[in-house]
């Protein structure tokens, strides 16, 4: 078999296995879970994209996740609009804010737009809690209205956004565009000397990368009826990278089966209470420690490996 | 008859270093020229002035009769101006022909063929076509070279800069790539500027020869009258003072 048969088949088995969740559990708070894990992988696989691809590293993508939630929290709380316009408007918005990240810092080299993603995120964050007569403050937009009844429906409705941007991310990470950004990746000043504007793609790319985190940031938000300022938090941003690196960077499935991974660990330890993090960081230097290139990805390499 | 490449009054400072003076000069089509010159004689900085990499503080350079002022290197490349580095410098962690590639989805050739057979092509020209799925990082030193050949290539350049393509080679390697640039001239007609150390395969390819030195153009000539120039002399081994004080 070809390796991108093997690829089709790998990835046609993780979707099945992800739709036939809430069938053999059926309990609600397993779906629910779920449900996050399934924004979280959105989130990892558009930061991988940007990111992982370009190696220019985004500290706060917190900052287009934010923005998504926030703005699925306006429109439905404070006008009242129907949630569906919130999976329309929630990736623009994030969109805006990429742009007026973009421009400025992706025509540099040198760590000012890590930097600049950081704080913006923070101030964001910070921005929130001071303008709370419209934001909420500290306790967030509350009351958004769900865009489907059932909490069922509604994680097949994430699963299906989550597989339809992995695939649009992939099948562009394999294009001639992908090869462009690893090729950003290697070496900037080559690439300019092969005719290729720079700053375009990585400008693009960041587009791309915030409208997904934005839709997964809506998703979330009609998930959990409620935004609040932690969703801009700089943890937020960090515990995406790890979860990015855990997966393995460059290969947007494999952050994604990171974020998914991640997500079900921490829910397992929960009935260590106080000693979660403890166990939970401890695995992660593990799988760090001996995996650096992450578990996921050359984990499935070596699975295609056998078959093709 | 218009030249391909016309600098006038070229000039770059470092803060009180000026790296670059006053330098001017023509270039025809089909040319193939060498710069010539010490270390710190101001070869690089006045390829990276030419390919929009650095900007210079004064001066003008028209390029197939356009002024390339304020462009910057990727729109200088698609103008048909293209170099390769003094040190190689590939790209990561990517296959021979994806780092060729890359160069053939440039504005400038995107519609010149499928990118990938475009690459293969070139690959085989500048004699990589056996290496051209190995990753990029196993690739010797000569063969780096190649590529970085390649890779300027693929943008169909009209006038191609070479930054020291023999540094760092070995004595069986340098032949064989004079051989390829003198091909390269010769049956596609592309006007080529070296810069080189090496002195005996630079003059036997070069027609003429562009010396430099402390940021200043000293002599232009053929490769015979240059290595006789007195200024030449004395950039390399300094003034005599025979029957001095």
């Amino acid at each position: 078999m070809t390796i991108l048969k093997v690829d089709w088949i790998g990835a046609l088995f993780a979707v099945s296995l992800l739709a036939a969740i809430p069938l053999v559990f059926g309990s609600s708070y397993i779906v629910g879970v779920m449900t996050v894990a399934l924004c979280y992988g959105m989130w990892a696989a558009s930061w991988d994209f940007m990111s992982g691809l370009t190696g220019r590293e985004n500290f706060g993508h917190s900052l287009f996740i934010g923005a998504g939630a926030y703005t699925a929290g306006f429109l439905n709380v404070n006008f009242g609009a129907n949630p569906w316009w919130s999976l329309l408007a929630a990736p623009f918005v994030a969109v805006l804010f990429s742009l007026l990240m973009g421009f400025p810092t992706l025509r540099l080299r040198g760590p000012y737009f890590a930097l600049a993603m950081l704080s913006a995120s923070a101030v964001m964050q910070n921005l929130t809690i001071i303008f709370s007569t419209y934001t909420g403050g500290q306790d967030g937009l509350n009351g958004l209205f769900p865009i489907l009844d059932s909490t069922l429906a509604y994680y097949y409705l994430t699963l299906t956004f989550l597989v339809v941007s992995a695939f649009l991310l992939k099948f562009i990470a394999n294009s001639p565009w992908g090869l462009i950004l690893r090729a950003i990746r290697g070496d900037e000043a080559t690439c300019q000397a092969a005719g290729i504007n720079v700053t375009f793609y990585k400008i693009v790319s960041l587009m791309i990368s915030a409208a997904v985190a934005g839709l997964g940031g809506a998703l979330y938000a009609h998930y959990q009826l409620q935004v609040g300022p932690d969703l801009f938090a700089v943890i937020l941003s960090i515990n995406i990278i790890i979860m990015v690196y855990v997966g393995g960077m460059g290969s947007i499935y494999g952050p994604i089966g990171g974020a998914l991974l991640l997500n079900v660990l921490t829910e397992t330890l929960r009935g260590l209470s106080e000693y979660r993090l403890w166990v939970y960081t401890v695995l992660l230097v593990i799988i760090l420690f001996f995996l650096p290139q992450g578990a996921i990805a050359p984990l499935w390499r070596r699975i295609r490996s056998v078959f093709a | 008859m218009n030249a391909l490449l016309q600098v006038r009054g070229l000039d770059k400072y470092f803060g009180g270093l000026h790296a670059v003076r006053d330098v001017s000069f023509d270039l025809q089509s089909g040319a193939i020229t060498g710069v010539l010159g010490p270390n710190g004689a101001g070869k690089t900085t006045m390829f990276n002035l030419l390919t929009g990499f650095i900007r210079a503080d004064s001066g003008t350079v028209l390029f197939d009769g356009h002024s390339l002022a304020g462009l910057v290197p990727h729109q200088i490349v698609n103008r048909g101006l293209a170099r390769t580095f003094q040190l190689a410098r590939p790209f990561a962690g990517m296959t021979v022909v994806e780092n060729v590639e890359v160069a053939c989805l440039a504005p400038r050739v995107r519609r010149s063929g499928k990118p990938r057979e475009r690459a293969h092509a070139l690959l085989n020209q500048v004699g990589l076509g056996d290496q051209a799925e190995l990753e990029v990082d196993v690739l010797p030193y000569g063969d780096l070279r190649r590529l970085e050949i390649a890779r300027a290539l693929a943008t169909r350049p009209k006038l191609l800069l070479l930054d020291e393509p023999f540094a760092g080679l070995g004595a069986g390697e340098v032949g064989p790539l004079a051989d390829l640039i003198r091909t390269l001239h010769k049956s596609e007609g592309l006007a080529i500027l070296l810069i080189e150390h090496k002195l005996r395969e630079f003059m036997q390819l070069v027609k003429e020869v562009i010396a430099m030195n402390f940021g200043e153009i000293v002599a232009v000539g053929t490769p015979a009258e240059i290595v006789r120039h007195p200024r030449v002399i004395e950039a390399y081994l300094g003034t005599a003072q025979i029957g001095g004080p």
